[in-house]
C-alpha cells in the first residue's frame, strides 16, 4: 500500500514538474540571447489552451492516428512510475526497470513515427524516418552506459543503481563515471530533440525532425503529444540526476523533515541539469543531418570507453 | 591523489578522440591546446606531490615549460603556418568518422589486452593510466595515417608526442629533467622544420594535400 501511495506521489512530482523544466530551459535560452522570453509557467498555459480546442482529424486517417496521443502519453507516464525522484521512494523496485524504462520511451516514439506516417503527409514521413535514424544510432549507447552502472551497481534495478551511486559519494570524480555521465549527456539530447541533433523551436522544412512528426496533429491531441515530450525530457534528466548527481547521502535526518530536504535538493540538480541542456544548446549549432552519426559515435565511444575503464580497474 | 590521475589521464585519452572526430584544422589546434593543457595541469599536480615529498623543483618546471611550449607557443606556430597555406575546403580523412572513432575504440581494447600482460605494471591505477596514455600513443599514429593534409600529420606528431610524455610521467612519477628537456628540444626543432616545409611543399605543389606530392615537379 505504501509503495503505491509512494508511486502516485513521485508520478504527480514528475508530471506537475515537466512542463515547468521546459519553460525554464527557454528562458536560459532567452535570457543568453537578451530577450525577455515567455515566462517560465507558459507550457501549462499553452496546453490549458490546447486541450479547450477540438482537435481536426485528417478524413484519411486510420485508429492509428488517432490512438497514438493517448498510447505515448500512457507509456511515457508508465515510465514515469519507474524512475525514483529520491531513493527515499523506494517505488516498487524489480530488476530490469531501467531497461523496461528505455522501451517504454521506445515503443512510444515507435507509434509516433508510424502515426506520422499514416497521414500520407510528406513531412511526417521525413520526420519519422529521421527519427528512426537517431533513435536506431542512439540506442547502442544508452544500453552500454546503462549496462555498466548496472554492472557496477549489480542490479538493473533503478533503485539499487541510485543507492549505490549515493554510496559512491562523489561519481564525476571517477573516471568511469564521468565518461558514462558525458554519454547519457549526449543520450538526453538526442533524445529529446535538443540542438546538436534537432531544434525543438523550428519549423523550417529541411531541419525539423520531432516538429515534423507532430504536424497533423491539433487541439486535444497535440496537447498530449507535446505534454508527453516534456514528461520525458523530465524523466531522463531525472535519471541522469539521481544516478550522477547523487545527494541523498548528504541528508542528515531520516522522517518526513529528511524526504522534505531530499526533494527539496532534487528539485536544485535538476534545475542546474537544465541549465547544463540549456548551455548545450546554446553554446552549439545543429549539426547537418549526416553529421549525426559522429555524434552518436562519440557517445558511443563514451559509454563504451567507461565499460572499458570499469573492466580496467575491476571495480 | 590516484584517482584524480585516473580522472586525468581518462580526459586526455577522450581529448584525442575528439581530436579524431574533428574535421577542421583550427579544431585540431584548439584540441590539441586543451589536451596539453589537460597534461599541463598532471604535471603540476605530480610537481607540487614532489615538492612537497622532496623538495625537488623538476616536474614543476617541466610543467611551466608544457604550458609555454605546448599550450602557447606551438599552437600559435600552427595558427601562423595555416595562415600562410592556401585554404582550399577538401575532404581531409580517407575514411568516415564514425568508423575512424570505431578503429580508436579497438586500438584502446587491444592496448588493453597488451599492455595488462606487463607484470611490472599490475598495480590497478599505474595499469588504468597507462593504457590510457598508451593508447594516445597509438591514436597519434592512427591520427597521422588518416589525414591527408600536412598540417593534420603535424598535429598527429605531437598527439604521440604527447602520448609518450604522459606514458613516462605515469608509469615513473617524473622522469629525470635533463630526458624530458632533451624530448622538447627535439620536438621544437620537429615542429620548426616542419612548419617550413608545410610552407615549402604549399608553395611547390599548390595544396597541402599529400595525395597531390605524387604529381613530379621540375
Amino acid at each position: 500500500m505504501i509503495a503505491i501511495i509512494n508511486n502516485l506521489i513521485q508520478l504527480l512530482v514528475i508530471l506537475l514538474l515537466a512542463p515547468m523544466v521546459d519553460g525554464l530551459i527557454k528562458k536560459s535560452k532567452a535570457f543568453s540571447q537578451k530577450r525577455q522570453g515567455a515566462p517560465i509557467l507558459q507550457m501549462y498555459y499553452d496546453l490549458f489552451k490546447l486541450i479547450k480546442k477540438d482537435s481536426v482529424v485528417s478524413e484519411t486517417a486510420s485508429w492509428i492516428f488517432k490512438a497514438t496521443p493517448y498510447i505515448v502519453f500512457s507509456t511515457t507516464a508508465a515510465a514515469a512510475l519507474l524512475v525514483p525522484v529520491t531513493t527515499l521512494l523506494p517505488a516498487v523496485p524489480f530488476p530490469g526497470d531501467i531497461i523496461l524504462l528505455f522501451y517504454l520511451l521506445a515503443l512510444g516514439r515507435f507509434f509516433m513515427c508510424i502515426s506520422a506516417l499514416d497521414t500520407g503527409s510528406t513531412f511526417g514521413g521525413m520526420g519519422s524516418s529521421r527519427e528512426a535514424m537517431i533513435s536506431s544510432l542512439i540506442e547502442p549507447s544508452i544500453l552500454v552506459s546503462i549496462f555498466t552502472i548496472g554492472l557496477i551497481a549489480g542490479s538493473t534495478s533503478i533503485h539499487q543503481m541510485m543507492v549505490t551511486m549515493a554510496a559512491v559519494g562523489n561519481p564525476l570524480f571517477q573516471p568511469v563515471f564521468i565518461l558514462t555521465f558525458l554519454a547519457m549527456l549526449i543520450i538526453i539530447l538526442a533524445e529529446t530533440s535538443r540542438i546538436p541533433v534537432d531544434d525543438p523551436a523550428t519549423h523550417l522544412e529541411l531541419t525539423m525532425v520531432h516538429e515534423a512528426m507532430l504536424l497533423e496533429y491539433s487541439g486535444k491531441h497535440l496537447a498530449l503529444m507535446e505534454y508527453s515530450a516534456a514528461v520525458k525530457q523530465l524523466i531522463l534528466i531525472t535519471l541522469v540526476a539521481n544516478l550522477f548527481l547523487p545527494a541523498d547521502q548528504l541528508i542528515p535526518f531520516a522522517g518526513s523533515g529528511g524526504f522534505l530536504l531530499s526533494v527539496a535538493l532534487y528539485f536544485l540538480r535538476v534545475v542546474l541539469l537544465s541549465a547544463m541542456i540549456a548551455v548545450a544548446e546554446i553554446s552549439t549549432v545543429k549539426f547537418r543531418f549526416f553529421s549525426i552519426p559522429n555524434l552518436a559515435a562519440l557517445a558511443f565511444i563514451l559509454s563504451f570507453l567507461g565499460f572499458l575503464q570499469y573492466f580496467i580497474l575491476g571495480r | 591523489m590516484d584517482s584524480y590521475f585516473d580522472l586525468l589521464s581518462v580526459l586526455i585519452l577522450l581529448s584525442s578522440f575528439i581530436l579524431v572526430s574533428h574535421k577542421r584544422i583550427k579544431s585540431y589546434i584548439k584540441t590539441f591546446r586543451i589536451q596539453s593543457a589537460l597534461i599541463a595541469l598532471t604535471a603540476g599536480i605530480m610537481g607540487f606531490h614532489s615538492l612537497a615529498s622532496e623538495g625537488s623543483l623538476d616536474i614543476l618546471l617541466v610543467c611551466a615549460i608544457i604550458i609555454l611550449l605546448k599550450v602557447i607557443y606551438i599552437p600559435r606556430l600552427l595558427h601562423k603556418t595555416y595562415g600562410n597555406v592556401e585554404y582550399k575546403v577538401e575532404k581531409d580523412f580517407f575514411l568516415n568518422i564514425p568508423l575512424l572513432i570505431i578503429i580508436c575504440c579497438a586500438l584502446v581494447v587491444f592496448t588493453y589486452f597488451s599492455v595488462s600482460g606487463i607484470s611490472s605494471l599490475s598495480a590497478d591505477h599505474i595499469n588504468l593510466q597507462v593504457v590510457n596514455s598508451f593508447s594516445v600513443i597509438l591514436i597519434g599514429f592512427f591520427f597521422m595515417i588518416s589525414r591527408k593534409k600536412a598540417l593534420g600529420q603535424m598535429i598527429g606528431f605531437l598527439v604521440i608526442e604527447n602520448g609518450i610524455f604522459v606514458t613516462a610521467m605515469f608509469s615513473t612519477h617524473g622522469m629525470p629533467f635533463i630526458v624530458d628537456i632533451g624530448i622538447f628540444i627535439d620536438m621544437i626543432t620537429a615542429i620548426l622544420i616542419m612548419g617550413i616545409m608545410v610552407v615549402q611543399i604549399n608553395e611547390k605543389f599548390e595544396s597541402i594535400n599529400i595525395n597531390k606530392l605524387r604529381n613530379l615537379k621540375g
